[in-house]
């Protein structure tokens, strides 16, 4: 038990030595940037890639934190001192160019900050990260009518942009390969390990030609507090516009009453206007049971659910049922191959449970059923008790 | 002088009266929707005695085989004890049908009517008799 605790304590010791010997390259922001956008990109990779749906807030929390982290290292990049300068690393097309000729060679020269391929990788990095925050913003507004853009993103919008995150993500996924490849390479030739270097912020074994460029500490965190606080406060209140066609929901207290009595009131949302129709076309013999109604209340549901079935709704289940309705059982959201497709993953002895006892009721796993958003935040299987 | 005892005393008086008086209405509106089966019982049996709560009973009770194979019995969503929460097929909580534990429990004539066709229908194959509807308050009532 000693043992672990020993060498925590060595390495740690030997960290240190290295920082307060060695030349300082990476400043405590730039070291920040690195290793928060390290945890919240692989937090955002692994939910995005592997989780279920209901690990979208998590997703969208590391998210949250990568476009921070992007702005700050922007700011950083205009105004930090030393290495943390873009201007320290930005070169010339053709001086990386004829470095990749050098290091194919294999007489590169060294660089204490990024040499010019690596300083290529930085901003390629931020840029797809960019572009990946941003094409997340459009599907979520889109397909989850959340977020900044909901109030104007169609479903179909939505649906193209996951497309070009996915593909986006990939290519990350490539560039961080690379960016890890490069390090190894350049670890090996210099002689001096560079993830070592980026906890400490100290190189050694090298002249040091000091940085040209002085920090404008005070300033840099004024603008970042300036525009976290006006970002905050833009997102929200773009956020709280109503979605892109999310009418608001009408409650008829009929429908309620009459179709709420043995199963949820299923929003009118989730089915289109001709499946409403057959059904209450059929009410004497609903699902093996008997739901018929005298005629003037099936003419007043009739109305009310075709002014609201799924043809007036451009949220994700409204989208996906209404264009996915089984015409051997056209009557059952449950039938539906988007529906059967969703919740292929759950064993029947769920749904058979006490808790849920039926396919057929969705609140029991989605606590916003009733108002016919789905939202994956709100999916929470009740736990088999016993 | 102190008012808070009085307006307390006040309070209470009209919170009991008022309960009092939805449980008569309750009450008295059962009543009438029991008189009109009695009305229709006799109508339709010249030697009609009045309602049996031991009958109702055992028509809440009984599996008939005449109905819906999904819904064998008044049990399959009520369950055998008028006193409990009843669950329908589809996993929705019922609230108890005896009156002493839902007082609002067979008021509303519409209402009463439109189950009585449904769920005789599912469980029994047929309309329910005014005598069986009668029964079965009573029973109800009884709980
Ligand atoms: C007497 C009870 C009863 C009433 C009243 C009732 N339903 Fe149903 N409904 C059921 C049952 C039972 C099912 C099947 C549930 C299951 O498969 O677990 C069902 C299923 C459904 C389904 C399909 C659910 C699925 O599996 O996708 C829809 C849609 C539906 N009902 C709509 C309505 C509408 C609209 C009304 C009002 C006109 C209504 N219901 C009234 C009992 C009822
Ligand atoms: C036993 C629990 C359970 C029941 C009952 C259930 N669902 Fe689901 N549903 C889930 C789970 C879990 C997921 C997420 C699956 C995943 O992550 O791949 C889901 C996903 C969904 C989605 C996609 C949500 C999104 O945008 O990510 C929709 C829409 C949906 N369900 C609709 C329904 C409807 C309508 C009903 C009722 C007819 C229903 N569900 C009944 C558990 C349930
Ligand atoms: C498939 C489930 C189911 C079965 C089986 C069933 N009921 Fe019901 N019953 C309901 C539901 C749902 C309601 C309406 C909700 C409520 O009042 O709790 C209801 C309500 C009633 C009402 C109206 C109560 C009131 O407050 O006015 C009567 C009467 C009734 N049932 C009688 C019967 C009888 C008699 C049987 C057997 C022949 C029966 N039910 C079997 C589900 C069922």
């Amino acid at each position: 038990m000693q043992q672990p605790a020993m060498i925590l304590r060595e390495s740690l010791a030997v960290l240190r030595a290295q920082a307060r010997n060695g030349t300082p390259v990476w400043d405590l922001g730039v070291r920040l940037f690195h290793w928060l956008l390290v945890a919240s990109v692989t937090i955002a990779a692994l939910t995005g890639f592997f989780a279920q749906r209901s690990a979208l807030q998590l997703h969208l929390i590391a998210g949250g934190i990568i476009a921070a982290l992007i702005g700050f290292r922007i700011v950083w990049g205009l105004l930090g001192g030393g290495y943390a300068r873009f201007a320290s690393f930005a070169f010339s097309p053709p001086s990386v160019l004829a470095y990749g000729r050098q290091m194919i060679a294999g007489r590169t020269a060294r660089y204490l900050g990024h040499n010019p391929l690596g300083g290529l990788m930085v901003f390629a990095l931020l840029a797809v990260l960019t572009l990946i925050v941003l094409t997340g913003t459009v599907t979520l507004g889109g397909l989850v009518k959340q977020g900044p853009l909901a109030f104007a993103t169609s479903f179909a919008g939505g649906a193209q942009a996951i497309g070009l995150h996915k593909l986006l993500s990939l290519l990350l996924v490539a560039m961080i390969a690379a960016h890890l490849w490069g390090v190894w390479f350049e670890s090996r030739r210099e002689g001096e390990n560079l993830v070592v270097a980026m906890v400490t912020g100290a190189k050694s074994h090298i002249e040091a030609d000091p940085p040209r460029w002085k920090a404008h500490r005070r300033l840099a965190t004024l603008i970042c507090i300036a525009l976290g606080a006006a970002g905050t406060f833009g997102i929200t209140a773009l956020a709280n516009l109503p979605g892109l066609g999310v009418p608001p929901a009408t409650q008829d207290p009929v429908y309620a009453e009459q179709c709420g009595a043995c199963h949820l009131a299923y929003p009118p949302s989730l089915m289109p206007a001709a499946a409403w129709s057959g059904i209450l076309d059929h009410l004497g013999h609903h699902f093996g049971e008997d739901a018929s109604l005298d005629a003037p209340t099936i003419a007043h549901l009739r109305a009310y659910l075709a002014a609201n079935s799924a043809e007036h709704w451009d949220t994700l289940p409204a989208v996906r049922l209404r264009s996915s309705i089984d015409p051997a059982d056209p009557m059952r959201i449950t039938a539906t191959r988007f529906w059967r497709n969703m919740h292929r993953r759950i064993p029947a002895a769920t749904f058979a449970s006490p808790k849920v006892s039926s396919r057929a009721s969705c609140e029991a796993c989605h606590r916003d059923a009733a108002t016919g958003r789905f939202a994956p935040q709100k999916i929470e299987i009740p736990e088999a008790s016993e | 002088m102190n008012l808070r005892p009085i307006l307390l005393l006040a309070f209470a008086a009209s919170l009991t009266g008022g309960a009092t008086l939805a449980a008569t209405n309750y009450a008295s509106e059962r009543a009438a929707i029991v008189a009109r089966y009695a009305a229709e019982a006799k109508q339709a049996n010249p030697n009609f005695h009045g309602f049996s709560a031991d009958a109702g009973k055992a028509f809440f009770l009984a599996h008939p085989g005449t109905g819906r194979p999904e819904t064998p019995s008044c049990t399959t969503c009520h369950t055998t004890s008028p006193r409990n929460y009843g669950r329908t097929r589809a996993g929705k909580q019922l609230l108890p049908v005896a009156v002493s534990r839902t007082p609002a429990r067979f008021t509303n004539l519409t209402k009463v009517e439109r189950w009585f066709k449904r769920n005789c229908n599912t469980v029994y194959g047929r309309t329910c008799t005014a005598q069986e509807k009668g029964n079965y308050i009573t029973f109800m009532e009884s709980q």
